[in-house]
């Protein structure tokens, strides 16, 4: 067995950003990610960021991944790549599958859970169709591991994944025949539409997909038009020739492993479906274990490292490494930084949900103080 | 709203002129200007930090518009490659007395070179007209945005803003 | 309207949950023991929600008082002599 001060499970943006924290406290960190390479999803982000200078507003993702890394590497964090943490047991003890050829057991006194999110699946007749896949699966291929999926696709769905991936394909030199919305306005930042839109792809609202053809891959799709209770409208459908459709449906939190821990849940729609509740300085409802990033509610990866930073610095406070007053006047700072990224046309349904969440939290609190008294 | 941002992906020009970044007609023509096609309250201001005129202004609230005082910008382009939206370029209707300067953002490979003639696009990527490549800037600091130049024939002075993606066949 | 498949690993049809809810199913839980949707290689990450969203159409119970399934560990798919592996040293501990 293995024992350390402080294990993260998952070593993207929200992970990394923890790690850092609370090793420069001082604490002993141990950090686990089941790819063989951490950054989580910062390396296929090769557009620039949002946000504002602190935020690292303009920089790429995947530079922002270099850079994460470089500080990690600097505080000497140690980090076990293709780690799966298969469980979660009572005592904060995590099952750990290393290099899918050994089990380790790792003994932590604080946990931090950054496990990130998985993508939404949307079924039609053909979808398990080879050709179809996560948008995010098609950003990996194209962005990391060079290899175009199509050359004609579909992208389902015009939130910031859609569009931005959507841009990518063109930028990988792939045709990018229609983007579709479910809904009749679109969902992503203007700025992104626009940029694809004037590559000359076509928008096409209140649309989904009823079915895809081909004999052993795609070849076409059916589309058609969805009135304003998103039924399918007869008579509206058009085939459109393709190879590849992206599903871009939203992303749902990977909780495994806080089910497993026992957390408390709550289900909130907006960032995602069912959470763990968490409080302002994002500890669950269990004991020593803190989340961060996507699986706390589906953001962005700016939030995601506002997060991590809020959870390694609570972390470490609690092992003793930051003063309480400190450890406060910090999470402030963090807080009106993610205020400020949750804010406008966008940021603000975030905000709210995470405010009501942070309630549920006190709620319990108060709650399970009442049962022990 | 038909033809709008939410519905077509791009913003109309209605909704430009709405918008509190973008020029009066009058300020369009009168010579080499900034223009920022940014309408929607998102939290980004690099803009602001790019302009060493103060031209630029987001403020406080990260999420505010972008204005510009066309009285400060000089259309240098700095805040071209900044914007992590590609939504600034600049423009020049007084380029010559039939022809316009376009500099916008571009992100593809293979890129134009000077001298080329290229397919010029509006907001929904539909030809509209040929154009000649200027120049093509491309230094380290842009981070990958090269920023290509254009002149046009200025009949299309407003709907142009892109051009065709060069398709290796 | 032909079927569509929803869970891929096991290959479940939408029509079968659709008839196990007909049949009785009233949570994840049961629709996963009449089907073995989720059951597969990746334990009901992709089928998860859209079995959800049936039984919430189906029923008219809401999203939001649709518990997910049980998760156990694993919750990856390993090697069976890593679990024997885990067992061995977990009780090694205790």
């Amino acid at each position: 067995m293995i024992e350390t001060e402080l294990a993260i499970v998952g070593a993207g943006p929200a992970g990394l950003s923890a790690a850092i924290e609370a090793r420069r406290a001082g604490a002993e960190v141990l950090l686990i990610d089941e790819n063989s390479r951490p950054g989580g999803q910062l390396f296929k982000q090769i557009h620039k960021f949002f946000g504002s200078r602190s935020h690292k507003a303009g920089t790429r993702g995947m530079n922002i991944g270099t850079e994460l890394l470089r500080e990690s590497k600097e505080l000497g964090i140690q980090t076990w790549l293709n780690g799966e943490v298969c469980g979660i047991e009572e005592g904060h003890k995590l099952w750990v599958v290393r290099d899918r050829s050994r089990s380790e057991i790792v003994k932590a006194k604080k946990i931090i859970l950054s496990t990130g999110a998985t993508e939404n699946a949307v079924p039609f007749p053909g979808w398990e169709l080879p050709g179809v896949m996560g948008a995010g699966a098609a950003q990996t291929m194209i962005n990391v591991n060079r290899v175009l999926p199509g050359k004609k696709v579909i992208m389902l769905g015009s939130g910031n994944v859609g569009v931005i991936v959507a841009y990518q394909l063109l930028q990988a030199g792939a045709e990018v025949v229609a983007i579709l919305e479910a809904a009749p306005k679109l969902g992503g930042y203007g700025v992104h539409t626009a940029k694809v839109s004037r590559a000359g792809v076509p928008f096409y609202v209140s649309h989904t997909i009823k079915q895809a053809f081909g004999t052993d891959h795609v070849e076409a799709v059916e589309i058609v038009k969805l009135d304003d209770s998103f039924k399918k409208v007869p008579g509206t459908e058009r085939t459109l020739e393709v190879d590849t459709v992206c599903l871009a449906t939203g992303l749902t939190p990977l909780t495994e492993l806080a089910w497993l821990a026992g957390c408390k849940f709550c289900y909130v729609p907006v960032l995602g479906g069912h959470l763990p509740i968490h409080d302002d300085k994002m500890h669950s409802t269990q004991p020593d274990i803190f989340i961060a990033g996507d699986i706390s509610g589906i953001e962005e990866a700016s939030t995601a490292m506002e997060e991590g930073k809020l959870a390694g610095i609570n972390a470490a406070c609690e092992l003793g490494y930051i003063a309480p007053e400190e450890a406060e006047v910090r999470s402030r700072e963090i807080w009106d930084s993610l205020n400020s990224l949750r804010s406008g046309y966008f940021g603000q349904k975030r905000r709210d949900s995470k405010v009501s969440i942070l309630q549920k939290s006190e709620e319990l609190i108060s709650y399970f103080k009442a049962m022990i008294i | 709203m038909k033809g709008s941002l939410k519905t077509t992906g791009a913003p109309s020009l209605e909704e430009l002129h709405n918008s509190p970044a973008y020029p009066t007609n009058e300020q369009l023509r009168k010579g080499p200007i900034a223009i920022i096609e940014c309408i929607e309250e998102i939290p980004c201001n690099p803009c602001e930090a790019a302009c060493s005129r103060g031209a630029i202004t987001v403020g406080e609230n990260i999420t505010s518009l972008p204005k510009i005082d066309f009285e400060k910008c000089i259309a240098c382009g700095a805040c071209i490659a900044a914007c992590p939206g590609l939504a600034i370029y600049i423009k020049d209707y007084t380029y010559s007395d039939t022809m316009a300067l376009l500099s916008f953002p571009y992100e593809y490979y293979p890129l134009p070179q000077a001298g080329d003639t290229v397919q010029a696009v509006d907001r929904h990527g539909k030809y509209i007209c040929d154009g000649k490549v200027i120049r093509v800037q491309n230094p380290k600091s842009n981070d990958h945005t090269a920023v290509i130049t254009i002149e046009y024939p200025n009949e299309y002075f407003e709907e142009v803003v892109s051009i065709k993606r060069i398709v290796i066949s | 309207m032909c079927d569509e498949i929803i869970c891929r690993c096991e290959e479940i049809y939408r029509s079968e949950i659709e008839a196990a809810i007909e049949d009785g199913a009233v949570t994840v839980n049961e629709i996963k023991r009449f089907t073995r949707a989720g059951m597969g290689l990746c334990q009901g990450r992709t089928c998860r929600r859209l079995v959800e969203r049936i039984l919430s159409e189906k029923t008219g119970i809401p999203l939001s008082e649709i518990q997910p399934s049980t998760y156990r560990q694993p919750v990856r798919p390993v090697r069976s002599d890593l679990i024997q592996e885990y067992n061995n040293k977990d009780q090694k501990e205790d």
